[in-house]
C-alpha cells in the first residue's frame, strides 16, 4: 500500500522507546494549542498557564504531587496485570470500591484510636478492593469470560455501589441533601507531613514500589509472574501456577487501586463522594501502557499525568478553559504513542510489491 | 399497575432505548468487521454536539444529523489509523478514543451549555397511532425512532443477504481467508468503522437534537459504555440489541422517574442492571455451551491484521 | 531408474524444471525436475524434512525458487502471490483450511467470487450443489462450516479451488486429517477429478496411500527427487521404501556401554488422545527412540510422559509410582526433565537472559523460601555455559541472541542441571549444524548413566546412532519395538513407518 513495504523488525531499535513520548507529546500539544486557538485564546499563554498551574510554585507542586498518588498507585497495580497479559481495564471500580471499604471501617469502628483504625482501614481497602477484582479473574479464569468486558463492567457497579451508598444509608444527615458521608473522624485520617499538604500517601507509594520492585526481581512468584507474562507456552512448559499467579496480580491490583481510593477518601477529602471519582482508574492504563512495568518510569509518567491535571485547572481558572481539555491531551498523548510503538515491531521502507 | 402507568413508561422506554440502539448497532457494525472500538462514549458525545452545533447554525436538524455521524466516524478514523495502519492495541486505543473524545466535546461545548437548537417534533403515525396500547407506545414518536426501528431488520439484511456483508463478516472472521479470497481485510474493517462510527454519532445526535433540544456537558452520561456492553449481551445480533436497547432504555427512564418522585435509593442499583446482566448473560452462555458467548463473537475480534512478509 | 510408459504422453500441464530453494545454509530443493500432467496423479514421497512442501510451495506461490523455471503450458511463470498461481490454475489444497466457520459452504465457496450487491442463498446453493456433484464430493451447501467434520471441510476447500477452473490441485498430506473412511471418499473424488482432465499432485508418506491413488511416484531424499516410477513399474514396495529412507548415513558417533538400571517408565496399554494401546518399559541407563513421521501421536505421548495431558486408558508408572501420583506435585530434580521440540518457543522465554531461562525449570531449587537465591542462579548458570560450551558473550544476553546450537546447549544445561531419572529429549538435533549435532548427541549419550531417555525424533540416523531399542510409531500405535541391530534395516523401518506390518509377506 502506498508503495512502501513493511517489514518486522528482530530488535526494536535502540532509540526508539527514548523518541517516542517526546514525540507523542509534541503532536498532542501542536493539537491542543490549535484548539486553543480556535477559541480565540492564545496558545502561547494557555500552555503557560498550564506549567504553572503544575509546576509554578510550591504549593501547585503540592497538588501535583497530590495527584501523582493515587495515579501511581493505581499505574503500578495495572501495569502489574498488563505484564501478565491480564487487561484489567477495572482500576476504576477496585478504587472505588477500596474506598468504600474504608469508609466502612470508618464509619464503624469511628471510636477506635488511630493506631487501631488506620490500619484497619487499609486492611478493608485492600480486601474490598481486592477482591472486586478476584472476581474477573475467577471468571476468566474458570469460565473463560474475558476480562476486558467483565473489568468494565464491574467498574460502573463499583462506582454505583459507592453512589448508593452516600446518597443512601452512610449519607451524612447534616449535609443538605449533598451526596456525602459524614466527615471522618480524626483517627480516620490519614495525616500529613507536618509543614505541608503532603499526606503520608506519598510515603506508602515508595513503600509500595520499592516492595513491588523486590516482589518482581527477588521473589520465586515475582520471576513466575515475569516469565509467564514473557511466554504463556514456555510457562505451560515450566509447569508455572498460571491460574494462581493470574489471581495475585488482580487481587494485588486491586489493593493498591483500593489504597488509592481509601487515600483520596481519607487524606484529601475527609469523607466519602462521589466526587472521588475523577477518572484516575483510566488515567492508571494510561500510565501503565507508557510506562511498562519499571516503577521509576511509572513514577515519572504518574507525575507528568498529576501535571497535567493540575495545568488543566489552572487553565480553566484563569483562561476559562474547561478542565475537560486535559483529557484531550492525555487521549492524544496515547493515541500517538500507541501509533508511534508500531515502529518498535516494524520497519517501512520505500518501494512495494513482492517482498 | 394500570396502563395509565405503564403505556407511559414502555413509550419512555422506546425513547430512552432510542440512541442506546444507535450506538449498540453501531458497535455492532464495527466488532462485526473484527475491530473493538471501546471509545464509543467519546464518538457518541461528540456527535452530540456536533448534531447540535449544526442544527443551530444551519436550522435543519437533519443537516445536524448528518454532521454528527460525519463527526463521530471521523473520530472514529483516529482509531482505524491507529490500529490498522500502525497495529496498535485495540483496547488502549478505544479507551484513549474515549477520553479524548469526552475532553473534545465537552470542551468544544462549554461556550454552548444551556443554549436551543431546533431539533425533532414527535409527531403521530397516521393510522398506526390509532392501535390502542401499541399506538401509544410505538407510534407518538419523533422522525429518528421511526428511523430506528428499520434498523435492525436492515442490519440483518444488509450482513446477510449482501455481498459486502459477507465479506465484512469474513474480514472480521478469518481476515486471512478473506485475504487469500481476493478480498482486501484492511479496506473492509475501514469500513466497519467508519460506517459503525456513523451510527453511533446518530445515537449521539438523538441526544442533543430529539430527546433534549439542548446542550449540556455530559450528554450521554455513559450510554456508550451501555451500548459496548450491549453488543455482547446482544450476542452481536440485531434483533436482540432493540430488546436490550429497549430493556435498559426502560430501566433509565423508570430511574428518572424515581429520582423525580424522591425516592433515590433504589436508583442505583436499577442504573447497574445494564451491567450486571451482561456479566450473568456471559457467565450464563459459558455454563451452559462451554463459551457459548466466546463463539457467538466474531473469530478475529480485537486481533489486528499484521501485514505479510 | 526412470521408466517410461508404454504409451506416448502428452506435454506436461506443469514443467518444474531446474528448481533449486535455499533457506539460509539449508538446501531445501536442489535442481529439481518434475512433469506434472493433467488426468494424472503424482505422488510426492519422501520423509520430514525431504522437501516435499517446500516444492509445492513454489508451484502453488508461496514463494519464489531461487534457481530453475516453472513452465506453465510450455510458458515459463514466476508467481508472486499464491491468488496469482490460483488465477493461472494451480491451487493448493492446505492441511491448515481457511474458512469461516460461520459462513455456509456455499458462502465459503464463492466468497469474493460474485458480482452484485444481494447474494441468493438458494441460487449459490445450487450452484455449488452442481459443482459438488459433477466432482462427485458428498458435501450440503447450505450446512455451516462450523459443523463439519474434517473431511466435508476439505472437500469445501476443493470446492473453492474447483470453482476457480484450477487446472492443478495440490494435497499436502491430505489424510493426516482424515479419518480412513474419509480417505477412502477422498480417493474416490481424485479418481473423478482426474477423469475429468485435472491433474493432481498428492504429497504424503503414506506408502500404501500411494500405491493406492498415483498414477506416477516422484520419491524425494534430502531435497533432490532421487526416483520417478510409474505406478504400474512399482514391483516390490520394500523398494520404494528403501529408497524413501536411504542409505547413506550421516554422522557416527561412538557408543560406550552403560549399565541398566530400575525402571523409570512404564506404559501399558497407554490410550487416549489419538494413542491406542501403547506399551513400554524404560530402564535407566538406555535410550529408546520413537521414530515415525509427526503427526502419528509423538506429541500426544510427549505430553502424557511429561505430566501435560493425564492418559485416557491404560497406566504409566514413572519411577514405580502412577501417573497421578507423580505429577501431583512432581520434585524439580530427580524427576522428569523435557527437552522440548521448539527449543525457542517452548523450552526458553526469548526476551529473557539466561540466568532467568535456566531458573525457568530449575527454580525450586534457588527458591527454598518466598526469595530467589539470584546469587547462586548466577553461578550455576555460569557453570552451566561453561561445562556445556554454550557460546554467548554472558550471562546477562537474552535467549533469542543464542545460535539454535547453543541455545539447544543451554536447555540440555538446564535439563540436566535437574538430575533427572527421565529424560524425554523431542527432536534434539533439529536445525543443528553437524559439531552441534555430535555435542548434543554426546550430552544425551553420557545422560545415560543416570537416566533413562526417551527421544522422539524424525531423524532415522540420529535413533540409529543414540538408541539401545526403536519404537516406531504409527497411528498412535507402536507398529514394532526393535533393537538396535534390527533397526538397521532400513527398509523394515520404511515400512513400518508407513504403516505397512512388516510381518505379513507382500509384494
Amino acid at each position: 500500500m502506498l508503495g512502501l513495504t513493511v517489514t518486522r523488525r528482530m530488535e526494536p531499535p535502540r532509540w526508539g522507546s527514548i523518541f517516542i513520548f517526546p514525540v507523542a507529546l509534541g503532536v498532542s500539544l501542536g493539537v491542543s494549542c490549535l484548539l486553543l486557538a480556535a477559541q480565540g485564546k492564545s496558545p502561547a499563554l494557555g500552555l503557560e498557564v498550564l506549567w504553572s498551574g503544575a509546576f509554578g510554585a510550591w504549593y501547585t507542586v503540592e497538588d501535583t504531587l497530590l495527584k501523582t498518588v493515587p495515579i501511581f498507585l493505581c499505574s503500578l497495580g495495572v501495569a502489574v496485570t498488563f505484564r501478565m497479559q491480564v487487561w484489567n481495564i477495572g482500576a476504576e471500580g477496585q478504587f472505588a470500591l477500596g474506598a468504600v471499604g474504608a469508609t466502612w471501617a470508618a464509619l464503624t469502628f469511628a471510636n477506635l484510636p488511630g493506631a487501631l483504625l488506620l490500619p484497619l482501614m487499609f486492611a478493608c481497602a485492600a480486601a474490598a478492593g481486592g477482591a472486586w477484582a478476584a472476581v474477573p479473574a475467577w471468571l476468566k479464569l474458570r469460565l473463560g469470560i474475558n476480562e476486558i468486558i467483565s473489568t468494565l463492567m464491574f467498574n460502573y457497579i463499583g462506582i454505583l455501589i459507592l453512589e448508593y451508598l452516600v446518597y443512601g444509608p452512610w449519607k451524612d444527615a447534616g449535609s443538605h441533601g449533598f451526596p456525602m458521608t459524614s466527615q471522618f473522624v480524626p483517627a480516620a485520617v490519614v495525616g500529613h507531613f507536618p509543614g505541608t499538604r503532603l499526606h503520608w500517601g506519598v510515603a506508602l507509594c515508595v513503600v509500595c514500589a520499592v516492595g513491588l520492585w523486590v516482589l518482581l526481581t527477588r521473589t520465586r512468584p515475582g520471576f513466575e509472574l515475569k516469565a509467564s507474562g514473557e511466554s504463556l507456552r514456555a510457562a505451560r512448559y515450566a509447569r508455572m501456577p498460571y491460574n494462581t499467579l493470574v489471581l495475585l496480580v488482580m487481587a494485588l491490583c486491586g489493593a493498591l487501586a483500593g489504597w488509592a481510593g481509601l487515600l483520596e477518601a481519607s487524606a484529601v477529602t475527609g469523607r466519602l463522594q462521589p466526587s472521588l471519582m475523577v477518572g484516575y482508574g483510566f488515567t492508571a492504563i494510561v500510565v501503565a501502557w507508557l510506562a511498562r512495568l519499571s516503577p521509576a518510569r511509572i513514577a515519572l509518567f504518574s507525575f507528568f499525568l498529576a501535571a497535567l491535571r493540575v495545568g488543566a485547572e489552572n487553565l480553566q481558572l484563569e483562561l476559562g478553559v474547561p478542565a475537560a481539555f486535559g483529557g484531550i491531551m492525555e487521549g492524544l498523548i496515547l493515541l500517538t504513542v500507541l501509533a508511534g510503538q508500531f515502529f518498535n515491531g516494524y520497519r517501512i521502507r520505500p518501494g512495494g510489491a513482492h517482498r | 399497575m394500570e396502563a395509565a402507568l405503564i403505556v407511559p413508561l414502555l413509550a419512555a422506554a422506546v425513547q430512552s432505548g432510542t440512541p442506546i440502539l444507535f450506538a449498540t448497532l453501531g458497535e455492532m457494525f464495527t466488532e462485526r468487521a473484527g475491530v473493538l472500538n471501546l471509545g464509543v462514549e467519546g464518538m457518541m458525545v461528540v456527535g452530540a454536539l456536533a448534531a447540535f452545533l449544526t442544527a443551530q447554525a444551519t436550522g435543519s436538524p437533519w443537516l445536524g444529523l448528518l454532521a454528527a455521524g460525519c463527526a463521530a466516524a471521523l473520530v472514529g478514523g483516529l482509531h482505524g489509523v491507529v490500529c490498522l495502519h500502525f497495529l496498535g492495541n485495540q483496547t488502549v486505543s478505544g479507551l484513549a478514543l474515549t477520553i479524548f473524545g469526552v475532553g473534545l466535546a465537552n470542551y468544544l461545548g462549554t461556550p454552548f451549555i444551556g443554549q436551543r437548537a431546533p431539533g425533532f417534533e414527535p409527531f403521530d403515525v397516521p393510522v398506526l397511532s390509532a392501535i390502542p396500547l401499541l399506538g401509544d407506545i410505538l407510534f407518538r414518536h419523533d422522525a429518528l425512532v421511526y428511523l430506528s426501528f428499520l434498523l435492525p431488520p436492515l442490519f440483518w439484511l444488509f450482513w446477510h443477504r449482501t455481498r459486502p456483508g459477507l465479506a465484512l463478516t469474513a474480514a472480521g472472521e478469518y481476515p486471512r481467508a478473506a485475504s487469500a479470497a481476493g478480498l482486501n481485510p484492511v479496506a473492509l474493517r475501514w469500513a466497519g468503522i467508519l460506517a459503525g462510527g456513523f451510527l453511533v454519532g446518530l445515537g449521539g445526535a438523538y441526544l442533543s437534537l430529539a430527546y433534549t433540544h439542548l446542550w449540556t456537558n455530559g450528554m450521554t452520561a455513559g450510554r456508550g459504555w451501555i451500548a459496548v456492553a450491549l453488543v455482547i449481551f446482544a450476542f452481536w445480533r440485531p434483533g436482540r440489541a432493540m430488546f436490550g436497547a429497549y430493556l435498559f432504555g426502560g430501566v433509565m427512564a423508570f430511574q428518572l422517574r424515581l429520582q423525580a418522585s424522591g425516592t433515590d435509593v433504589p436508583s442505583s442499583f436499577l442504573l447497574m442492571l445494564p451491567y450486571a446482566l451482561t456479566v450473568l448473560a456471559l457467565v450464563l452462555s459459558a455454563l451452559r455451551g462451554r463459551g457459548a458467548s466466546s463463539s457467538a463473537a466474531p473469530a478475529a475480534l480485537g486481533v489486528n491484521i499484521e501485514p505479510e512478509g | 531408474m526412470t521408466v517410461q510408459p508404454a504409451t506416448a504422453t502428452p506435454p506436461p500441464l506443469v514443467r518444474l524444471e531446474g528448481i533449486g530453494k535455499s533457506f539460509g545454509p539449508v538446501h531445501a530443493n536442489r535442481d529439481i525436475t518434475l512433469d506434472i500432467h493433467a488426468g494424472r496423479v503424482l505422488a510426492l514421497l519422501g520423509e520430514n524434512g525431504a522437501g516435499k512442501s517446500t516444492l509445492m510451495s513454489m508451484l502453488s506461490g508461496v514463494f519464489p525458487p531461487d534457481s530453475g523455471t516453472i513452465l506453465l503450458d510450455g510458458a515459463p511463470v514466476r508467481f508472486q502471490s499464491p491468488r496469482e498461481a490460483i488465477d493461472a490454475g494451480i491451487g493448493m489444497v492446505y492441511q491448515h483450511f481457511m474458512l469461516v466457520g460461520r459462513m455456509t459452504v456455499a458462502q465459503n465457496v464463492l466468497l469474493g467470487q460474485d458480482r452484485g450487491l444481494f447474494v441468493r442463498p438458494r441460487d449459490m446453493e445450487r450452484r455449488v450443489g452442481e459443482l459438488a456433484g459433477r466432482y462427485g464430493l458428498d458435501i450440503d451447501p447450505a450446512a455451516p462450516v462450523a459443523g463439519l467434520s474434517m473431511g466435508e471441510r476439505q472437500r469445501v476447500e476443493i470446492l473453492k479451488l474447483l470453482y476457480r477452473d484450477s487446472r492443478v490441485l495440490i494435497f499436502d498430506e491430505p489424510t493426516a486429517v482424515l479419518t480412513p473412511t474419509e480417505a477412502g471418499q477422498l480417493f474416490a473424488a481424485l479418481r473423478r477429478m482426474t477423469g475429468l482432465g485435472k491433474a493432481i499432485v498428492f504429497i504424503s508418506h503414506k506408502l500404501e496411500e500411494v500405491l493406492d491413488v498415483a498414477d506416477t511416484v516422484a520419491i524425494l531424499r534430502q531435497g533432490r527427487i532421487v526416483d520417478t516410477v510409474a505406478r504400474q513399474a512399482v514391483t516390490s514396495r520394500h523398494e520404494l521404501a528403501r529408497r524413501m529412507v536411504g542409505r547413506e548415513v550421516l554422522l557416527e558417533i561412538e557408543r560406550a556401554e552403560a549399565p541398566l538400571g530400575g525402571a523409570v517408565l512404564e506404559l501399558e496399554g497407554l490410550s487416549g488422545h489419538g494413542l491406542d494401546g501403547l506399551d513400554l518399559t524404560l530402564r535407566r541407563g538406555e535410550i529408546v527412540a520413537v521414530v515415525g513421521v509427526a503427526g502419528n501421536g509423538q506429541k500426544a505421548l510427549v505430553d502424557v510422559v511429561t505430566g501435560l495431558a493425564a492418559p485416557a486408558g491404560g497406566e504409566v508408572r514413572l519411577q514405580g509410582k502412577p501417573w497421578a501420583e507423580f505429577f501431583r506435585d512432581p520434585p524439580w530434580n530427580g524427576a522428569v526433565a523435557h527437552i522440548p521440540e521448539d527449543r525457542l518457543g517452548v523450552g526458553t522465554c526469548p526476551e529473557l537472559d539466561l540466568v532467568d531461562n535456566v531458573l525457568l525449570t530449575t527454580r525450586k531449587g534457588f527458591a527454598p523460601g518466598l526469595f530467589l537465591d539470584k546469587k547462586s542462579a548466577l553461578g550455576a548458570t555460569r557453570a552451566i555455559i561453561r561445562r556445556f560450551h554454550v557460546a554467548a558473550h554472558g550471562p546477562e544476553v537474552r535467549a533469542r541472541q543464542l545460535s539454535g546450537g547453543n541455545l539447544q546447549k543451554l536447555v540440555l544445561g538446564r535439563e540436566f542441571f535437574r538430575k533427572p531419572r527421565l529424560i524425554v529429549a523431542e527432536q534434539p538435533s533439529q536445525g543443528l549444524d553437524v559439531a552441534a549435532t555430535e555435542e548434543v548427541w554426546h550430552r544425551l549419550l553420557n545422560a545415560r548413566m543416570q537416566a533413562g531417555v526417551l527421544l522422539v525424533t524424525g531423524d532415522l540416523n540420529e535413533a540409529l546412532q543414540l538408541a539401545d531399542r526403536v519404537a516406531v510409531m504409527f497411528r498412535g500405535r507402536f507398529m514394532a519395538v526393535l533393537d538396535a541391530a534390527q533397526a538397521r534395516d532400513l527398509e523394515k523401518i520404511g515400512l513400518l513407518m508407513a504403516g505397512v506390518d512388516a510381518g505379513a509377506p507382500r509384494a
